[in-house]
């Protein structure tokens, strides 16, 4: 991630570009992220700075039209491109009298309104992107899909005309407010849920000798009668595996996904070194877990009384209430002191949009 | 009674099932009259009050039913009958056991599991009948593990798909409280110590609902709170004599268990008070301390809600630390911040902020959001960061060796 926020532009000439996927890509959106920085630098010299450039819902950080990869990035540098490519955005929100100017106009207006709607909403717990921490593909990925077909990236260029068109065309049909988004940008929280521990499985695809492994193995500790496997541990990442006779393996205590998988990968090759033609097939995430702090009491006999069919609250059992939700699938422990733990992920994106979901009904009962 | 049937004497409904010289009777307690004799009768009124005999005594509904099952449903009516429930609660908890008992998982479970599921259905009939009865009283009564019982219950809500409301805690209150040994005078209660039961359970009610608004009921186990507001109920009442009771000795008199978090709740407590007193102009003057807040609660009690209002003010957690800091950087002095609010004059104290106690508790040094990691997983692994795992030649002999010995050591069979 750029430490500074503003960076010379670069002619940026990426890979094919890859189609849009609803599941997380941190690499990759980081590397939006930079695109997008770019192109807000150069603007900022033609129009006002009223994007926020710090906002966590980017609508230009989206995979390019695939048919022109080159010219919508190069864009900023050939203020000619235009708007031809207007034909592909669904405007039919809009009312038939618009014509292209005022589409663009009106689109533009819309453009800015959700930054404005997300930056007043975001001011107080704003996440300054650029120190590092992850933005969270999954945070939009829902509002960036729907928003997709009236934010067409090629609206970039478009902004760099907006001044001069906005004088020479006053037209009355303008000064109409756009439509509201599609999607409730206004709810983000701005809160990322941290990733605290991963669980994934991976097939060494042999039998193994746990004795041997246990001789030979400083960091490997087998009890029979205790348990049938080998748990074995290594301090980078730091990390627990359980390792079947079978040749499957569970690696658990990772921090994200890269970490899980370069850890499992550490332990195959420590069997292989014991001698063993270890593989590393089938490589799967199983559960995620997260935590995040929601920074007020919440009055969990009330949750459970209004979502009942999700919620379980048992005092006498568990301090949390334990709520289940259906879309994503996640299980997640809310605690009266507005800690919040989120569970049974397969992917990243499941936990962030889970978080999402559960973050209006808290500040419902955030008085008391 | 069922059936509903009355003396034709003097039309009383209290009638009592005995049997004569193997014979059963239908006898009213109040007038001893004899309503019914036996099974066959002649007479039009005698008939009328014949008892119905449920379906499950009869001989054709055992049949189809499997051995464990119907030990389960016997256990059912056996918990409902020592809980002393009403008669409704044993058919539908009978009803509950029945619909678990369809689901395989339920019918290939262990015994110890099908006890505790007995438990369960009871409690959940209980909970939606708004009866309070409590997981810890049925673990008691079935000498199950909470852990074991906290298990099955879940499972089986989720497995039934039902919707079990909370538990009431002003049942609660009223149920527990009542069990309190403390409304007559006996050998072991003084008379100083006899309270009268409505007394007590009104204002116990009272604290109880005042700890449920100032967070110190919610993700707890309401148990101990009742326990405690029931101590001060009781101290409060009377204080001069029973100040020096402590309530250790006072769950000992009434012969109740004292649950270990009671006395923490009680503190927590008596810091809600205090806040509260200090309100109160006349109260001010005073300086309460711990001890002498309870002769004064029930004025407080009586003016809970305009106390609460303004003792306290909501806040958010960011409040609380910056609070703290400024409390640290020894700024106590500007009122408007501090949350101690020691009265400068005359002047009621600031509000301190409403939250659990868990978040007004020194902040536990929060572990620093990790750096973000440029792993990929793809990366090569070094060949030294693996040897480092494993045991050169030298230290398996040696591990051998040790291992050996230590296996010889525990083989040999001790003289002894």
């Amino acid at each position: 991630m750029p430490s500074a926020p503003r960076r010379a532009p670069r002619p940026l000439a990426l890979g094919s570009p890859q189609p849009p996927t609803a599941g997380p890509l941190p690499m990759d959106e980081e590397t939006y992220l930079e695109l997008y920085l770019d192109q807000c630098a150069v603007q900022d010299d033609l129009v006002p700075p009223r994007s926020p450039l710090f906002s966590p819902v980017v609508p230009y950080v989206y995979p390019p039209n695939p048919s022109n990869p080159e010219t919508t990035f190069n864009s900023h540098l050939e203020s000619k491109e235009t708007s031809g490519d207007f034909s592909s955005v669904d405007l039919s929100f809009l009312p038939d009298e618009f014509t292209q100017e005022n589409k663009e106009q009106a689109v533009i207006r819309s453009k800015h309104e959700i930054e404005e709607n997300c930056e007043t909403q975001s001011q107080q717990s704003r996440l300054p992107l650029p120190s590092g921490q992850d933005v969270g593909p999954g945070l939009d990925s829902s509002s960036l899909s729907s928003s997709r077909s009236h934010l067409h990236p090629g609206d970039a260029n478009s902004i760099q005309s907006s001044p001069e068109k906005a004088n020479s065309n006053p037209s009355p049909l303008a000064s109409i407010t756009p439509m509201t988004p599609m999607t409730p940008v206004s709810e983000c929280s701005g809160i990322v849920p941290q990733l605290q521990n991963i669980v994934s499985t991976v097939n060494l695809a042999c039998k193994l000798d746990l004795k041997k492994i246990a001789l030979h193995a400083k960091n490997a500790e087998y009890n029979p009668k205790r348990f049938a496997a080998v748990i074995m541990r290594i301090r980078e990442p730091r990390t627990t595996a359980l390792i079947f006779s079978s040749g499957k393996m569970v690696c658990t205590g990772a921090k994200s996904e890269e970490q899980s998988r370069l850890a499992a990968r550490k332990y195959a090759r420590i069997v292989q070194k014991l001698g063993f033609p270890a593989r590393f097939l089938d490589f799967k995430i199983q559960n995620m877990v997260g935590s995040c702090d929601v920074r007020f009491s919440i009055r969990l006999e009330g949750l459970v009384l209004t979502h009942q069919q999700f919620s379980s609250y048992e005092p006498e059992l568990f301090p949390g209430l334990i709520y289940r939700m259906v879309k994503p699938r996640i299980v997640l422990l809310i605690f009266v002191s507005g800690k919040v733990v989120l569970t049974g992920a397969k992917e990243r994106s499941e936990i962030y949009e889970a978080f999402e979901n559960i973050y209006p009904i808290l500040k419902g009962f955030r008085k008391a | 009674m069922p059936g509903g049937g009355r003396c034709p004497d003097c039309g009383s409904t209290e009638l009592v099932e005995d049997s004569h010289y193997s014979q059963s009777q239908l006898v009213c307690s109040d007038c001893g009259c004899v309503v019914t004799e036996g099974v066959l009768t002649t007479t039009f009124s005698d008939e009328g009050n014949l008892r119905e005999v449920t379906y499950s005594r009869s001989t054709g509904e055992n049949e189809q039913v499997s051995r464990s099952e119907q030990r389960g449903l016997r256990r059912v009516r056996d918990l409902c009958r020592v809980l002393q429930l009403p008669p409704t609660f044993e058919d539908t908890a009978v009803a509950y056991y029945q619909k678990a008992y369809q689901h395989s998982g339920i019918r290939a479970a262990r015994l110890q599991k099908k006890e505790v599921l007995v438990g369960c259905c009871v409690l959940i009939t209980c909970r939606q009948h708004n009866w309070p009865l409590t997981m810890g009283t049925i673990c008691t009564l079935l000498y199950a593990d909470l852990d074991v019982f906290s298990g099955a219950y879940m499972k089986l809500v989720k497995l039934l798909g039902l919707d079990v409301p909370s538990l009431c805690l002003a049942e609660l209150v009223k149920t527990y409280c009542s069990s309190f040994k403390l409304f007559q005078a006996s050998p072991s209660v003084p008379a100083r110590y006899v309270e009268d039961k409505e007394k007590m359970l009104s204002r116990t009610l009272q604290l109880v609902e005042l700890a449920d608004e100032t967070w110190l009921v919610t993700g707890r186990h309401p148990l101990p709170v009742i326990t405690a507001a029931t101590f001060l109920a009781w101290q409060s009442l009377q204080p001069s004599y029973r100040l020096s009771c402590s309530l250790a000795q006072f769950c000992k008199l009434a012969n109740v268990d004292l649950p270990h978090p009671a006395s923490t709740r009680l503190q927590e407590l008596l810091a809600v008070l205090l806040r509260m007193a200090k309100q109160l102009a006349w109260l001010q003057v005073l300086k309460l301390d711990k001890r002498s807040v309870v002769k004064h609660i029930g004025d407080l009690l009586q003016h809970r809600h305009t106390l609460v209002r303004t003792a306290f003010r909501e806040g958010t957690a960011e409040m609380e630390t910056q609070e703290k800091e400024l409390q640290g950087r020894g700024q106590g002095e500007e009122v408007g911040n501090s949350s101690l609010g020691l009265p400068q004059g005359k002047r009621p104290a600031s509000p301190a902020l409403l939250l659990p106690p868990c978040m007004l508790k020194p902040r536990k040094r929060i572990c620093p959001t990790p750096a973000v990691s440029t792993v990929t997983g793809d990366e090569s692994i070094s060949d030294s960061e693996i040897e480092q795992y494993l045991r050169t030649p030298q230290e398996v002999r040696d591990f051998q060796r040790a291992q050996a010995a230590g296996q010889a050591a525990t083989s040999v069979p001790n003289p002894r």
